[in-house]
């Protein structure tokens, strides 16, 4: 395995907040593997995490908890994960020690770095614009004492060619150079200490169509020719699909659903993978579009259990709702659609977070009645677990949630949803209708 | 149907430190009235120029050697191309000021009213230290005070009689906004029907409560003095010189228009989508999130029903299921509003979904316009043929992108200015720059590969 993860979050303290150790859960226990030779897909809109979980995997930032094993061999890979499922922690960690990259430091984390190099997203602030782009090649190979500047500067001469630049290239700088040509000379500094993995942050969000083709292939050449991994972290699904063998699907911090490309963008299983693919215009396809309602979360304060849940079209009883989600909703539907039945009188409360308490109305049948009614349209009202009348008003008190696990499914895919929970709720609810 | 804009072999040269940037090399649109076309192109073909320039919102080192932009009769950049054949050279940007000046006051009845922009960043073109619904408020105080005066007036002299009758209307006709409008102006309750269409118009709530909702819309007294100042107002159309000198009423007429003003921003993001919008009015933009800030700014455009709207990349800034929502909320006002629309996007993909027509501008050139389904099906530029072969699919389709790079504007190629990266480029292409030629149904293409007697 080239590199796996476990566990792996990253919480940035929210500046103003000592006190009070609020943090912002950028990533939370995420889990990611790829293998020698592949190209991994790490896709999520903006603020899901994907490029802290990817400058955590190189330690670019470091991160709050987990684990990193760089380059494990799979005989011991099999055997930590033995370990950590029988939750003997002195094993895991004996056999860790060895490949650990969180571990490492100074020197040590300083020769693992030949091994893996990044590629950023935008080529006009990632390039020095005082240094010749020869230069600007070297100095991985310097700063990590790969060779003699002399070796470096032949080395830099050949890597020109190797991304498809001209030779005579070495002496200009990067103002000269389109944005098609930086990251060419982006991609050569990335791979001239001859690393074994690369990680790829929006290599191609910068740039026009036309010339994102051209480094797409680039890159998937330099695959097939020098073996390297790649983590691919993209918000461009169609850039996923295009080189990445694996796809990683992340949303608000966690990873939701992982497998073979094929699968997981072709027939998406977790809902909201399948919201987001619906989402993406394909030239020449009309497709149905589920259009998710709201926006993602606050990740200082994220949603109880599954993240997802405040926008899922599918979301039921137990994936995470609070009292105050559902007051919003029922409020609205009650006193908006509901007018003529409950008038304006209705108080809603939520003295903790798993009761509602409705004042103004005894009628705990009728509560019921736009319960069921509502529930397709807000799915918040799946939660309620029981509904009775009480001190002149209507009680109502909410199911458990139930933080989702990643589950394997039968095609050999993880998603992170309840719906996949093996023995799960007897009957799954049926999908909306879109 | 009748042309809603018309672009006419426009110019525009960005004189800079380091030479003159040609932007614009002859653009000649055609929008319909009524249709949403879209303007495709990759970063510096000069299709945000474009939209600024129809706005009057260029620079002003921005000179117009040649163009027209004619709206109703009118060409919006005669002032500023008379200036640039006048001195021709010898641009200064110094002196294209004053011009700029004369266009700005020009431009004032016609900016914002009859046209109006939808800026790229929702996050900058707002101010952040202005309550959104101010801010859509603004929009409509600024040009059409005698609107919210008007509204304001409706609410006072309607009679439960009045709303009686208007829901009569609405539960027999549905919201047919001719009928209301004409019951409106009879009972001189202009104003009023506005009001009332956009509670009937929301989806969120039952019958009963848009009925009530609209009984509530008479009966609302004024103080005499109020009566008299937005009377005066509503007759004029603007706030009359007295008011605005003295700070007294100054003030008094500035806080009941605003305060009519935020009713109004309460109903237009209520039209957008945006769930709470008597709160959300209250908000700051930094309180929003990416796809609602750009609701409001939507809503700002259309807070005077302007006739034609310029979307200049209304989806770059956001995520995809985002953009999904604003796309959809693209889809429902065009059938609401009756404006034409512009869309300007790098993402041929999000302009399918749409547009009814795709223009692909090329290094300050419209290079090919056509239907939406026929540019996709059948491409006729070879510019756009690769253009669509370079986007990735989600089935993984081989991709090849375009040799070379997009032309350094300053020395733009000589002839047809793809020709360097065209694979069919002959010598002609070289020498002369393609006219734009009538193929098929509907489209047209600047391509010598289409010229009379030939064909491809």
């Amino acid at each position: 395995m080239m590199i796996a993860a476990y566990g792996l979050s990253k919480h940035f303290p929210i500046r103003g907040a000592v006190l009070a150790k609020t943090t912002l859960k950028a990533v939370d226990h995420a889990d990611l593997k790829i293998r020698e030779n592949q190209i991994v897909g790490l896709v999520g809109e903006s603020g899901s995490g994907k490029s802290t979980l990817g400058r955590c995997l190189v330690r670019l930032l470091e991160p709050t908890e987990g684990e990193i094993l760089f380059r494990i061999p799979d005989a011991e890979l099999a055997a930590y994960e033995a370990a950590l499922g029988q939750e003997d922690e002195a094993k895991a960690e004996a056999i860790a020690r060895k490949y650990s990259l969180v571990t490492r430091g100074g020197s040590d984390l300083r020769l693992v770095r030949r091994e893996m190099n990044v590629v950023f997203q935008d080529p006009y602030s990632s390039l020095n614009p005082r240094l010749r782009l020869a230069d600007i090649i070297s100095e991985p190979m310097l700063s990590t004492h790969y060779c003699t500047r002399a070796e470096a500067d032949a080395r830099s001469l050949q890597l020109l060619r190797e991304v498809g630049l001209p030779e005579f290239f070495e002496d200009r700088y990067p103002h000269e150079l389109s944005g098609g040509q930086r990251q060419r000379v982006a991609v050569a500094r990335a791979i001239s200490t001859n690393p074994k993995l690369l990680i790829l942050d929006e290599p191609t969000s910068a740039l026009d169509v036309s010339v994102q083709a051209q480094i797409l292939n680039l890159l998937r050449g330099l695959r097939d020719k020098y073996g390297i991994s790649m983590l691919l972290i993209t918000h461009n699904i169609a850039v996923v699909a295009y080189l990445a063998e694996h796809v990683y699907v992340m949303y608000a911090g966690k990873i939701m659903e992982w497998g073979d490309r094929a699968q997981v963008l072709r027939s998406p299983e977790h809902p909201y993978t399948k919201a987001l693919m619906s989402a993406v215009p394909i030239i020449g396809t009309k497709v149905n579009r589920t259009i998710l309602r709201g926006d993602p979360p606050n990740l200082v304060t994220p949603p109880v259990a599954c993240r997802f849940h405040p926008r899922c079209p599918v979301a039921f009883d137990i994936c995470g709702w609070t009292a105050d989600e559902v007051v919003d909703d029922l409020g609205y539907v009650l006193t908006g659609k509901y007018f003529s039945t409950f008038g304006d009188r209705l108080v809603l409360d939520a003295p903790d977070t798993k009761t509602i308490v409705i004042q103004g109305t005894a009628d705990a049948a009728k509560v019921q009645q736009v319960l069921e009614a509502e529930r397709e349209e807000s799915r918040s009202l799946f939660s309620v677990k029981s509904v009775a009348a009480a001190n002149g008003g209507v009680v109502l008190s909410l199911h458990d949630p139930v933080d989702p696990l990643m589950y394997l499914l039968p095609d050999g895919r993880h998603a992170k949803c309840l719906l996949f929970r093996p023995a799960g709720p007897a009957a799954t609810p049926a999908g909306p209708t879109t | 149907m009748p042309d809603a804009l018309l672009v006419r072999d426009l110019r525009v040269h960005f004189h800079t430190r380091r030479g003159v940037y040609k932007a614009l090399n002859g653009v000649n649109l055609l929008l319909r009235r009524g249709e949403v076309l879209g303007i495709a192109g990759e970063s510096g073909s000069g299709k945000s120029t474009l939209g600024l320039a129809v706005m009057s919102l260029l620079p002003r080192n921005a000179a117009l050697p040649t163009g027209q932009v004619i709206l109703d009769r009118m060409n919006l950049v005669n002032l500023q191309v008379e200036y640039a054949e006048q001195v021709g050279d010898a641009f200064k940007a110094k002196r294209n000021e004053r011009v700029l000046k004369r266009v700005n006051r020009a431009m004032e009845p016609i900016r914002g009213l009859r046209l109006s922009m939808v800026f790229q960043e929702p996050m900058t073109s707002l101010n952040p230290v202005l309550q959104v619904g101010f801010q859509v408020a603004e929009a409509v105080y600024v040009h059409a005070p005698g609107l919210l005066a008007r509204r304001t007036l409706a609410r006072a002299k309607a009679t439960p009689d009045d709303v009686r009758a208007l829901i009569g209307i609405l539960r027999a006709q549905g919201p047919d906004e001719a009928a209301l409008r004409a019951f409106a102006k009879q009972r001189h309750l202009e104003g009023l029907e506005e009001q009332a269409l956009a509670v009937w118009r929301r989806t969120d709530i039952q019958t009963s409560r848009k009925e009530k909702t609209i009984l509530g819309l008479c009966q609302q007294p004024l103080q005499p003095l109020e009566d008299k100042v937005l009377t005066q107002i509503a007759d004029a159309g603007f706030i009359p010189f007295q008011y605005r000198a003295t700070p007294v009423f100054r003030k008094l007429v500035r806080r009941s228009l605003l305060k009519e003003g935020y009713r109004k921003a309460e109903e237009l993001l209520t039209a957008m989508g945006i769930p709470h919008a008597e709160r959300v009015v209250k908000m700051y933009p930094h309180e929003l999130s990416g796809g609602m800030r750009q609701r409001v700014v939507i809503a700002i455009a259309l807070a005077n029903s302007p006739e034609i709207v310029i979307m200049d990349e209304p989806t770059s800034a956001v995520d995809v299921t985002v953009q999904a929502q604003i796309l959809d909320l693209v889809r429902q006002i065009r059938t609401s509003v009756h404006a034409s629309f512009i869309v300007i996007s790098h993402d041929l993909a999000v302009l399918a979904e749409v547009c009814d027509r795709i223009a692909i501008m090329y290094a300050g050139r419209i290079v090919e316009v056509s239907p939406t389904d026929a540019i996709l099906a059948k491409p006729l530029h070879p510019y756009t043929q690769l253009l669509i072969t370079s986007i990735p699919g989600l089935e993984g389709k081989e991709i090849e992108g375009i040799k070379g790079d997009v032309p350094d504007m300053r020395s733009p190629p000589s002839g047809c200015s793809f020709h360097p990266r065209c694979p069919f480029a002959f010598e002609r292409c070289k020498k002369e720059v393609p006219p734009d030629y009538a193929v098929g149904e509907g489209q047209t293409v600047a391509c010598f590969l289409y010229a009379e007697g030939k064909t491809p």
